[in-house]
């Protein structure tokens, strides 16, 4: 016994004496700030920037629980392009780096499973002292199935308010949440290369009530000096409104700059984009103004499913309803089913819509968003690629056989299975150079564009006097100086606005089929109206429009061994467009969307890569268009816009 | 740091850090010594709890958190010091682990927290040269063509290429820009031609092909300066290795390891 508390006394000792000793490296100035004069700028966004706003790693406390093993630096590691060893052993590396990324860890219980998984066993029996909460640890240390059993009741328990208490001490929480937290803004400073790599901060407010999805990814400007001043903000048992003031306190305190982007809005069943407030009152003009400047952007292509639009909103446009099957049956965790009366406000297509109506109504568009794509991955590993699909948490990683056919923990019950799963999605930023400042104030105007994985190029310029001559010559310098980018508003002057448009595919990708227009408008009734125009496709000349839409690309994919060619589609997609059904002193938006040739999905590369069948109805998707949806660009009545 | 060389070494720090545990151990009587019975907050305890508290919370406890936070500070104090006297500290990998990455950490401390002078970096940055030498800036001009025929069918009279929108010319950018905008193939190609100016190719690309004038290639040299902060991290991780491996060797050498083969 003697011994054992000399061995004791020791180790607290040495704990004392070192505490003094702890203290961060110096980090170059540059990378700690926003990035704003860190280096040259491009006069215009030279090109589209990419990353991911939606990484989870080992402090999520559902993504420890699956079994990440990995921490926020090795995700930092993997999206600027280094090779790491993922938790179940295989090495991952993307082909081509990422420009930006934002880790964005649950805000809720941030680091709580790594830090219980962690604590001694006695630990855990004395001092905590809960039956659930020694079990579970007792199950996390058993083996990675033990584990995803443990995190599945936890995620259970928090959708039912049924956390034991000794976990849920928000005392407690806070100082663990702000040791993670500092820490964390300090690495992401230190990884944090202007010109090279942005490292954003963030995080993810993860609000469910009654497991329906409301969750956003919330995105910093700044470096540390500013957001080690807040810790993340709680999710459980706080509204969206809450969060805004939340924000915007952060903002006034110290002058830096945030914003909040929800995503799975496919997963909220209707409560994503209400016509009403949060509480269901009578949406105000204040209100819409909070959210619009809040959100500017919604993240509508992920590995949980595609929020675009739903074939019951939109059954004029024969594209729609990509990532849809599986994710329209109901809520996040299926416990309550989604009718069609709900899909409006479940659907960023539907919404930007209401957005028309509701600012008729106000004379500010809560819903003025743009968009993009991410991966919303719990592995550490920021990829959306088909081809090296590292699955949506640890449980499902790349040499995990049965990952395709075997029905996914989100609803298991009712038929969601891992072919449901997208490989996941980019977010593209129209910038002038890689920093902090340009990539979030990209997003913060809106100029930027979501893709379903594939890199490509597109760009959409709005005005009132362009030609098919402005390809000529520096078109793009014409797009900015005559015209607005996406994201951008146009005040309607009585004539039909043109748009220069040009997708260009995906360098080591797949050619592109098409690129649409998508437009909505309020019409004379006050009526929101949408449809979809075919503006420039390859093959033009044998590829004729009919009755049923336009003659299909073709398909060049061989089932066998998951490969494709691109002896169709084209390179790239250019037109003027001017809107043929113009009506003056409308309010109407109008985005692009750009369609590749059909490729393989990854539950055939999977099917290919271990020798098995896929059952027939995910054979029947395992084939897809994939494509890119740029923000829109509004056009605006005169008068909404008079002083 | 003008600390003389004694004073940096590990074996020195395990000698003093040894003699603060003899001496607590001689004397106790602090509110770390599991063998007492009496936990006593005081004043500067209590200031002490309620700093915690105001950091996480952004304000000052009332009166009954305190007691609450005080309360908990009891408890975990009491079940610590008991979970000490039962040894359920003994033979836990958990402990075990912490305890030793302690050591580590006591060992490297110092390491983290030096300030290397200029000499001493430069001394390091001229040792390992070889990892400063930038990637390779690239000049190109480029004239895109639809088809391998029609880009050579142009060879040797007036390039002039079709409409694509990829930049007709590249200043001094890394090969990792170029690929990013042209993509893998276009850079293999590219990384296949030599500096020079004539027109060259045609080299593929996902987009079609591609002549290119290769006007320039260089690896940037990386100044000291351009690189300091790198040089001196790396500087620092060798640090730390050297002295971690350091601080063992001498304690390892005071052990007799028999091992069964």
């Amino acid at each position: 016994m003697r011994n054992s508390w000399k061995t004791a006394a020791t180790a607290s000792v040495l704990a004392i004496a070192l505490a003094g000793c702890e203290s961060e490296v110096a980090v170059d100035p540059s990378q700690q700030g926003t990035g704003e004069g860190a280096i040259e700028l491009a006069e215009f966004p030279d090109r589209p920037y990419w990353g991911d706003t939606h990484l989870h790693t080992d402090n999520s406390v559902d993504a420890f629980g699956f079994g990440v093993r990995l921490g926020p630096e090795a995700a930092l590691r993997f999206a600027r392009g280094e090779s790491v060893t993922a938790t179940t052993g295989a090495e991952a590396q993307l082909a081509r780096p990422l420009d930006f990324l934002v880790i964005s860890d649950h805000s809720d219980a941030l680091g709580a499973t790594r830090r219980l998984y962690d604590a001694p066993r006695w630990y855990v029996n004395w001092v905590i002292g809960d039956e659930t909460v020694l079990r579970w640890y007792d199950m996390m240390h058993e083996s990675p199935e033990q584990s995803q059993r443990a995190i599945g009741e936890l995620i259970t328990a928090a959708a039912n308010g049924e956390v034991p208490e000794a976990m849920a001490d928000p005392e407690a929480a806070a100082e663990a949440t702000e040791e993670i937290w500092n820490a964390h803004l300090q690495m992401l400073d230190r990884y944090n290369e202007p010109g090279t790599f942005t490292a954003l901060a963030g995080y993810e407010w993860t609000a469910m009530p009654d497991g329906n999805n409301l969750h956003r990814v919330v995105m910093f400007r700044d470096g540390a000096d500013r957001t080690s001043q807040m810790v993340p903000f709680p999710g459980l048992n706080t509204a969206v409104d809450d969060l805004w003031a939340h924000l915007d306190s952060y903002e006034q305190t110290t002058g830096g700059r945030a914003l909040a982007i929800p995503h799975n809005s496919n997963l909220s069943n209707g409560l994503m984009f209400e016509m009403t407030a949060t509480d269901g009152s009578e949406m105000t003009a204040e209100y819409a103004a909070m959210r619009a400047r809040m959100e500017p952007v919604v993240e509508v292509t992920q590995i949980k499913g595609d929020s675009e639009t739903h074939p019951f909103l939109s059954p004029n446009d024969e594209m729609a309803g990509f990532g849809v099957k599986g994710w329209e049956l109901g809520n996040l965790p299926l416990t309550i089913d989604t009718t069609p009366d709900m899909y409006a406000g479940s659907y960023a297509r539907s919404a930007l819509l209401r957005g028309l109506s509701l600012e008729a109504q106000l004379g500010v568009n809560p819903y003025a968003f743009g968009m993009i794509g991410s991966t919303d991955s719990h592995t550490s590993l920021a990829t959306g690629d088909e081809d090296n699909f590292w699955g949506k948490h640890t449980g499902l990683e790349f040499n995990n056989e049965d990952r395709a056919m075997a029905p996914q923990n989100l609803g298991t019950r009712v038929g969601r299975f891992g072919w449901h799963y997208l490989a996941g999605g980019y977010a593209a930023a129209w910038a002038r150079g890689n920093t902090r400042a340009e990539i979030f104030d990209a997003f913060a105007r809106r100029e930027v564009y979501a893709t379903t994985g594939p890199r490509m190029t597109v760009r959409i310029f709005g005005g009132f006097d362009f030609t098919a001559a402005d390809w000529d010559g520096d078109w793009v310098r014409a797009g900015y100086t005559r015209g607005v980018p996406m994201g951008g508003e146009l005040t309607d002057g009585g004539s039909a606005p043109t748009f220069l448009i040009s997708a260009l595919k995906d360098p080591d990708g797949a050619n592109l089929d098409r690129a649409q227009v998508v437009k909505g408008w309020l019409d004379a009734n006050g009526e929101v109206q949408e449809r979809v125009y075919d503006v420039v496709w390859s093959d033009a000349a044998t590829r004729r429009r009919t009755g049923s839409g336009l003659t299909p690309v073709g398909d060049t994919v061989n089932r066998e061994d998951a490969t494709y060619t691109n002896d169709i589609g084209a390179a790239e997609l250019r037109t003027t467009w001017t809107d043929p059904d113009y009506a003056e002193g409308q309010s109407a938006f109008y985005y692009v969307r750009v369609l590749e040739i059909p490729t393989p999905r990854w539950p055939l590369f999977d099917a290919v890569r271990f020798g098995y069948q896929l059952s027939e109805d995910a054979m029947a998707d395992a084939v897809a268009q994939e494509r890119a949806y740029t923000s829109p660009i509004w056009l605006k009545p005169a008068r909404a816009t008079a002083p | 740091m003008t600390l003389p060389a004694w004073a940096r070494e590990p074996l020195v720090h395990f000698i003093a850090l040894g003699a603060v545990v003899y001496v607590v151990l001689t004397w106790g009587g602090t509110e770390l010594d599991p063998a007492s019975r009496v936990i006593s907050v005081g004043e500067e305890e209590q200031a002490q709890i309620a700093l915690g508290f105001e950091r996480v919370m952004g304000r000052a406890p009332t009166d009954a958190e305190l007691d609450n936070a005080i309360e908990r500070y009891v408890r975990e104090e009491v079940l610590y010091r008991e979970a000490l006297r039962l040894g359920l500290d003994q033979g836990d990998a958990v402990v075990r682990q912490r305890m030793v990455a302690k050591m580590d950490m006591s060992a490297t401390a110092a390491a983290e927290t030096a300030e290397p002078s200029e000499s001493v970096l430069r001394a390091f940055y001229d040792e390992n040269a070889d990892n400063y030498v930038g990637a390779p800036l690239v000049s190109f001009e480029q004239a895109f063509f639809a088809s391998r025929a029609s880009a050579e069918a142009v060879l040797g009279g007036e390039v002039r290429g079709g409409a694509i929108s990829l930049p007709a010319k590249v200043d001094g950018e890394t090969m990792r820009e170029v690929t990013t905008v042209f993509g893998e193939q276009f850079a293999r190609g590219l990384s296949q031609l030599e500096p020079g100016e004539e027109w060259q190719g045609p080299i593929a690309s996902g987009f079609g092909w591609h002549l290119v004038r290769l006007t320039d290639r260089q690896p940037a040299p990386a100044a000291f300066e351009d690189v300091r902060e790198r040089v001196e991290n790396d500087w620092r991780s060798a640090q730390i290795e050297d002295r971690k491996a350091r601080a063992f060797a001498i304690l390892r050498d005071a052990y007799r390891v028999e091992i069964d083969r």
